[in-house]
C-alpha cells in the first residue's frame, strides 16, 4: 500500500508544479480574464444600464452568451495548456532534470496530465462561479442546473485534453498539438453529421457511396461525440434549478474517462521511448 | 579481467553505439562507436573531447534520456538504469540547462528533492546543506528569473547534490562561471570525491580537469582515443629554458632552428627544447643570441598539449580515410 502511495507522490509533486507554472502563462491568464470580463459584462452591466429592461428575452441572451463564452474560452484554455506543458519542458530542457530523477516516464506523464487537469478545473471553476453568481443575483434561485452543466463540460474538456496531450508528446513545439486539439474539438462536436452521412449514403446503392457511408459510420462510432455533454439549451430555456434531463450523467462521466484514459495511454506509447 | 572490471566499475558501458537517425538515408549520425567506459568507484573521471565528439550523447544515454542503438550500460551493477533504485544514487547537471524560473532558488531544490523522495525535515536539511555548499544562501529566496548565468549553474549543481547521491554526472559544470567560482566549484568537486563519491565530468576546461581528475578519457568522433590516469598519460617530459632580453629577430632565428616560445611574461619568456635536441645545444644557441638565462626546468606535457596532439592525430587520420 505504501509502495502504491509512494509511486503517486512523484506525479502529484509534478502536477502541483505544473499547475503553479501553468497558471502563470500569459496566454492562459489572457483567456481567463477575457472570459470573466465577458461573463461579468454581459450579466451585470446590462442591468446597471437599464434595470427596468429585465425581460425574459434578455435573460436568455445573457445565458446564451455566458454558456458560449465558457465553452469557447474553456476549450481554448484546455487546448492551449494540454498542447504546451510537455513541449515547453522539452524545449527548455527542464525535462532532463526531471527525468533523470527517480521518476519513471509514465509517472512524469501522469504528473503533467494531472497538472493540466488541475489548471482546467480551476479555470472552469472560476468562470462557472462568476456565472453562477450572476444567475443567482438576477433570479434569486440557486442555479443547480449550471453546476451539472459545468461538471459535464469538464468531462468534455478532459477528452479533448487527453488527445491534445497525446499529440503534444509526439511533437517538439506546441503549434501542431494546438491545431490538432482544435481539430479534435471541432470534429468532436460534428460527429452527428457523420451519422447523417451514413443514413443518407445507402440511398443511391452505389459502391463508393456505401463505402463512404460505412467509413462515416465507423468514424461516428470511434470519435468521441462532444455534443453529448452539452446542456446549453436546457440552461437557456429552463429554470435554473431544474434537474438535467435527457442525459445519463454517470454514463457520460464514464464515457469521458474512457476516452481520456485512451488518450493518456496513447501519449504513453508515444513518450515511452522518445529521445530527449 | 573483463569480469573483474564489471564488478568494480560504478558505471560501465560495453560496446555502446548510438546512431541518431536522420530524416533521409545518409544523414544518420554515428555519434558513439563501440564505446567502452568503466568509471571506478571514488574517482573523478574527466570526459574530454572537442565539440560534437559525443560527450553529451554518452551522458544522456547513461541517464536514459536517449536509448542505445546497441550495447549495454550497467550502473551500480544494474542493467535497469531507469529504475528508481539506480536513479536515486545519481545526481545530474545537464549541459546549459534551464530551471523553472518562476520559482525561488530554494523552491527549485524543494521540487527536485521531492522527486528524489525526500520529505519533511530531512528535505529541508538537505536543501540548506546543498545551498550552503554552492554558496547560494544569500540568494535562496530570490526568483530564478533574476539569477545570473553563474547563479543558475550553481543552483543546477545544488539540485544535482540534493539527494546526496553516490554518483555525480556533470556536463560542463563550470561553463559560464568566473575564475573564483570555478575554483570554488573545483574545491567542492574534490571534496565530494574525498567523501567517496564517483564523478563523471565532461568539460572543455583542460587545466581544470587536469587539476582535479584522477583519470581522463579523450573522445573524438564517438571513439575514445586515449584513456588513463593523469600520471599515465602525461609522462612525456621536456625541458624548458626561461630567458629574457630576446629581440624579435633573435626569436625568428631561434624558431628557424626549431625552438619555440611557449610562454611570455613581459620581458621573460620560456623556450622549449625541441625533441631530439640536447639542452646543451639549445643553450649554445641562446648564448649566441646573447640571451640572459634565468632558469632551466623540466616540464611535463600539459593535458592541453596531449589533447591537441591526440585529437589532431585522430582528425588527420579521419581526413586521410575520407
Ligand atoms: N538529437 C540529435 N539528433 C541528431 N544528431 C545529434 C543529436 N544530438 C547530437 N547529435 C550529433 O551527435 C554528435 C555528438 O554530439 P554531442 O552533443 O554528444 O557532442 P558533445 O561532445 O557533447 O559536444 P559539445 O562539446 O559541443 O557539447 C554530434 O555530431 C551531433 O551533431
Ligand atoms: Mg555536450
Amino acid at each position: 500500500m505504501t509502495a502504491v502511495i509512494d509511486s503517486f507522490r512523484g506525479p502529484w509533486c509534478i502536477a502541483v508544479y505544473t499547475w503553479r507554472e501553468g497558471m502563470r502563462k500569459k496566454t492562459l491568464v489572457g483567456f481567463l480574464v477575457l472570459s470573466l470580463l465577458v461573463i461579468f459584462g454581459s450579466s451585470f452591466m446590462s442591468s446597471f444600464l437599464d434595470p427596468s429592461a429585465q425581460s425574459d428575452m434578455e435573460l436568455k441572451l445573457i445565458k446564451d452568451i455566458c454558456v458560449t463564452t465558457i465553452a469557447i474560452f474553456g476549450m481554448l484554455i484546455t487546448v492551449f495548456i494540454s498542447a504546451s506543458v510537455v513541449p515547453t519542458e522539452m524545449d527548455n530542457k527542464v525535462i532532463y532534470t526531471v527525468l533523470s530523477k527517480p521518476v519513471r516516464r509514465v509517472q512524469y506523464l501522469l504528473g503533467k496530465f494531472l497538472g493540466v487537469q488541475l489548471i482546467i478545473l480551476v479555470n472552469l471553476a472560476l468562470m462557472g462561479a462568476l456565472f453562477f453568481l450572476a444567475i443567482y443575483l438576477k433570479q434569486r434561485i440557486l442555479p443547480t442546473l449550471l453546476l451539472w452543466s459545468i461538471l459535464l463540460t469538464y468531462f468534455q474538456f478532459i477528452i479533448v485534453s487527453a488527445f491534445t496531450f497525446a499529440i503534444s508528446c509526439a511533437s517538439t513545439s506546441s503549434v501542431l498539438p494546438t491545431i490538432g486539439g482544435l481539430f479534435i474539438y471541432i470534429t468532436g462536436t460534428l460527429t452527428e453529421y457523420l451519422k447523417d452521412v451514413f443514413t443518407r449514403s445507402g440511398q443511391t446503392g452505389e459502391l463508393l457511396d456505401k463505402i463512404v457511408g460505412y467509413l462515416a459510420y465507423a468514424l461516428y462510432n470511434v470519435l468521441p461525440n462532444l455534443m453529448h455533454f452539452d446542456l446549453k439549451d436546457q440552461i437557456i430555456n429552463r429554470a435554473p434549478n431544474d434537474p438535467p434531463t435527457d442525459v445519463l450523467i454517470p454514463n457520460l462521466i464514464a464515457y469521458g474517462l474512457l476516452y481520456a484514459i485512451t488518450g493518456f495511454i496513447m501519449s504513453y506509447i508515444i513518450f515511452r521511448r522518445k529521445e530527449m | 579481467m573483463e569480469r573483474h572490471q564489471s564488478v568494480s566499475a560504478v558505471i560501465e558501458t560495453l560496446n555502446l553505439n548510438k546512431i541518431y537517425e536522420g530524416a533521409f538515408r545518409g544523414q544518420d549520425v554515428h555519434a558513439l562507436k563501440d564505446l567502452n567506459l568503466a568509471i571506478k568507484p571514488g574517482e573523478i573521471f574527466g570526459y574530454l573531447g572537442p565539440n560534437g565528439s559525443g560527450k553529451t550523447t554518452t551522458i544522456k544515454l547513461l541517464l536514459g534520456l536517449i536509448f542505445p542503438t546497441s550495447g549495454t550500460i550497467t550502473i551500480m551493477g544494474s542493467r535497469d538504469i531507469s529504475s528508481a533504485k539506480v536513479k536515486r544514487n545519481i545526481g545530474y547537471l545537464p549541459e546549459g540547462a534551464y530551471y523553472p524560473d518562476f520559482l525561488r532558488g530554494e523552491e527549485i531544490l524543494r521540487y527536485y528533492g521531492k522527486l528524489y523522495g525526500l520529505r519533511g525535515a530531512d528535505l529541508e536539511k538537505r536543501i540548506d546543506a546543498a545551498i550552503e555548499l554552492v554558496g547560494m544562501t544569500h540568494a535562496r529566496k530570490r526568483l530564478l528569473r533574476g539569477y545570473s548565468k553563474g547563479m543558475r549553474q550553481r543552483i543546477g549543481l545544488a539540485q544535482a547534490l540534493i539527494s546526496d547521491p553516490q554518483i555525480l554526472i556533470l556536463d560542463e559544470p563550470t561553463t559560464g562561471l568566473d575564475p573564483i567560482a570555478r575554483k570554488e566549484i573545483r574545491d567542492i568537486l574534490a571534496n565530494l570525491r574525498n567523501q567517496g563519491k564517483t564523478l563523471l565530468i565532461s568539460s572543455h576546461e583542460l587545466l581544470e580537469v587536469e587539476l582535479i581528475s584522477d583519470r581522463v578519457g579523450i573522445l573524438f568522433d564517438g571513439v575514445v582515443q586515449t584513456m588513463g590516469t593523469i600520471e599515465e598519460l602525461l609522462t612525456e617530459r621536456e625541458m624548458s629554458i626561461e630567458v629574457s632580453g630576446a629581440s624579435e629577430e633573435a626569436l625568428t632565428r631561434l624558431s628557424g632552428k626549431g625552438i619555440s616560445v611557449e610562454d611570455y611574461t613581459g620581458e621573460k619568456m620560456k623556450l622549449r627544447v625541441p625533441k631530439g635536441q640536447s639542452v646543451y645545444d639549445t643553450l649554445e644557441l641562446c648564448k649566441a643570441e646573447q640571451l640572459t638565462i634565468i632558469s632551466i626546468a623540466p616540464r611535463r606535457e600539459t593535458l592541453e598539449e596531449l589533447f591537441v596532439r591526440v585529437v589532431g592525430a585522430a582528425e588527420a587520420e579521419r581526413r586521410q580515410a575520407v
